[in-house]
């Protein structure tokens, strides 16, 4: 049927015997674009309308007076944002982190499900899997308390640990340095189980003959491990690795916004979190705009290397 | 392949390990004995700041002011519960909550439905274009700013409508639903259109209730996302009466740096002495409310989040 309505687009409205063909397919599908126009106005107006104003980008953008009223400044904004030193710490702020996260939050959950797979006590197996979705489900605003729950100089767990190794506890929040090992050990809390579940349906989605022909070979446990499930779970490690890779520029704003203070912001602050704050704070919403509209560009193109890689590699891609 | 029959992939494979169960050797018992250690430690280390939190929240002054809580309640004293049981403002935040996560979920359902059904069975001209036009907005989006600039524009800034109708359609979930609906052969669709019936009729008479899996999935996706949501209301809700649960907790919770200030309404009720304990437990009272919903129901749901999850990577 498809076909049939290619051929026909090919001479649209060409004659009127034609013509008549095409009004009867609207009208046959009168229903069908009753349902495709209010979508398309949702788009337009949610979706389609913040894409028309990154044009605010472009303009000395004030809320009250619209682009009408506000002063066209050009690319302005990307000047300042491309000459000043601070972009270029943001993005390293944010490259450190992803970078930490790929070597750490990312392997975890393979480690995981590879791990999980040798428990052979079925309940207890099931009950550790559960128990892993769980932090998928707290909140951030939550996560972010119970980690000044635990680290509390005053109150919290870690502090009471350091005073049992005879060491004064600190105030863990206000170092930078710790910044990073705070979000990837949260990370791995919230992340791990979660996105396990792609390698566990992996690993049970690998040919049972496999086995049982390593088995014959005398392969004892280990060995099945090695030959034959890492290779079977291989493609989708790294298919996500590379789609990893692509993220490399995007950070979770809620996260960082929540666990930033003024004293670790110099690792800490980030694209987006610089511009929420310019923006939403500081009322300079052609500046905002402007960084906010540099990181999707930049994020997008990130992704579609990272698509075309996966393409190559693996034959299969995201679209 | 259906939604539950994904969901089955996932139990492990029960015969093999019995099977080979006998004829272990002793570095394969050594390193199963390893792993159970691992797997118990790993356990701890997901459950303990939950716990630390439910037991905070329970425990006498004395003991939360000593660091001496850890997995269980000290000294159990639930005054703090009763403190927030009073504080109307909470309540009214999560009462938002409730709205925007399940009058956004319902609105969802129908929004989604109608969108993926023209891609899934429609044959209309302009097909192409309107897969690329909603496809689109998976990769790009306008960002923070430019959202807070169209709610604005648009009128609906600072009222939960804005909240419902930014996560209203989503790419990605109307491809998850779409992926479904091509699962259900077309011939049904047809044979009803011969039979007389409009599209709005097939789809909500005979094709929603064919797809009650994914919707539930999608239904959970929507709700989770909604309750957990922080940036959305931060940027789109700004009075007090509007906003949601999680801005409500950073409030109460995260904006204490001094710990009695940001808690007046609350440490209002408390006796002269026992503020600041008291407001250590409140807070993790509150946050004990908050995670309610969610870890009451999760273990129950999990199933159609994880055959959900294989869904999604499948049509990959």
């Amino acid at each position: 049927m498809s076909t049939q309505i290619k051929n026909k687009r090919s001479n649209l409205f060409s004659s009127p015997k034609q013509r008549a063909r095409v009004w009867s397919n609207i009208w046959r599908n009168r229903y069908i674009y009753l349902m495709v126009i209010p979508v398309l106005v949702y788009m337009a107006l949610f979706k389609y309308l913040p894409m028309y104003f990154l044009r605010a980008s472009f303009y000395d953008f004030k809320l009250l007076k619209g682009f009408e009223g506000s002063k066209y400044v050009g690319l302005k904004w990307f000047e300042r944002l491309l000459s000043g030193s601070e972009l270029w710490q943001y993005i390293r702020n944010t490259l450190t982190l992803n970078s930490l996260s790929l070597l750490i939050c990312f392997p975890a959950p393979l480690v995981f499900a590879l791990l999980l797979n040798e428990v052979r006590n079925l309940p207890f197996k099931k009950i550790v899997q559960t128990v892993s979705y769980m932090p998928h489900f707290v909140s951030t605003v939550v996560l972010v308390s119970m980690i000044n729950n635990l680290l509390s100089p005053s109150l919290g767990t870690l502090a009471k640990v350091y005073k049992l190794l005879g060491k004064t506890p600190v105030n863990f929040l206000a170092i930078p340095d710790y910044f990073y090992g705070i979000n990837l050990i949260s990370g791995v809390w919230q992340t791990m189980g979660w996105n396990a579940i792609i390698y566990i349906s992996a690993i049970a989605g690998i040919d049972e003959t496999l086995y049982e022909a390593a088995r014959i070979d005398g392969a004892g446990r280990w060995k099945q491990t090695l030959h034959v499930t890492i290779p079977g779970i291989l493609p989708t490690f790294i298919l996500l690795l590379i789609m990893q890779i692509g993220q490399m520029l995007n950070c979770v704003f809620d996260k960082i916004y929540l666990l930033q203070n003024t004293l670790n912001l110099q690792v800490s602050e980030m694209l987006p979190t610089y511009v929420y704050k310019i923006g939403m704070e500081s009322h300079k919403y052609g500046l905002a705009t402007a960084g906010g509209l540099f990181n999707s560009v930049v994020s997008v193109i990130l992704v579609l290397i990272a698509n075309v890689v996966s393409k190559k590699v693996s034959e299969t891609s995201l679209f | 392949m259906t939604v539950q029959a994904q969901g089955k992939n996932i139990v492990p494979r029960k015969a093999k390990y019995n099977q080979d169960f006998i004829k272990r050797s002793r570095g394969e018992k050594i390193f199963s004995v390893c792993n159970t250690i691992f797997m118990v430690l790993l356990l701890i280390f997901l459950l303990y700041p939950v716990l630390n939190v439910v037991a905070i929240s329970m425990s006498s002054e004395t003991q939360v002011m000593a660091a001496n809580v850890t997995f269980y309640p000290i000294g159990f004293n639930p005054q703090a519960y009763r403190t927030i049981f009073r504080d109307g403002e909470l309540w009214h935040s999560i009462f938002n909550s409730f709205v925007v996560s399940f009058g956004g979920c319902v609105l969802s359902l129908v929004a989604l439905c109608i969108a993926a059904y023209p891609l899934a069975f429609g044959q209309f001209y302009g097909k192409k274009l309107y897969s690329v036009i909603i496809m689109f907005t998976m990769w790009f989006q306008g960002g923070i700013v430019p959202l807070f600039l169209t709610i604005q524009n648009l009128g609906l800034y600072d009222t939960l409508w804005a909240l419902i109708l930014n996560g209203l359609i989503s790419a990605y979930n109307v491809v998850i639903i779409r992926s479904y609906f091509d699962s259900i052969p077309v011939s049904v669709v047809e044979s009803a259109r011969i039979d007389g019936a409009n599209d709005y009729v097939i789809l909500f008479r005979l094709i929603i209730p064919l797809s009650k899996p994914v919707l539930a999935t999608v239904a959970l996706w929507v709700i989770v996302g909604h309750w957990n949501d922080y940036m959305n209301p931060l940027v789109l809700v700004s009075s007090t009466s509007n906003q949601t649960l999680q801005l409500k907790l950073k409030a109460l919770v995260l904006a204490a740096e001094s710990s009695t200030s940001n808690l007046s309404t609350l440490s209002q009720t408390t006796d002269h002495k026992g503020v600041a304990a008291l407001s250590t437990q409140v807070k993790n009272a509150v946050l004990v409310v908050s995670m309610v919903p969610m870890i009451v129901i999760y273990p129950f749901i999990q199933r159609f989040f994880v055959s959900g999850v294989m869904l999604g990577s499948v049509k990959g």
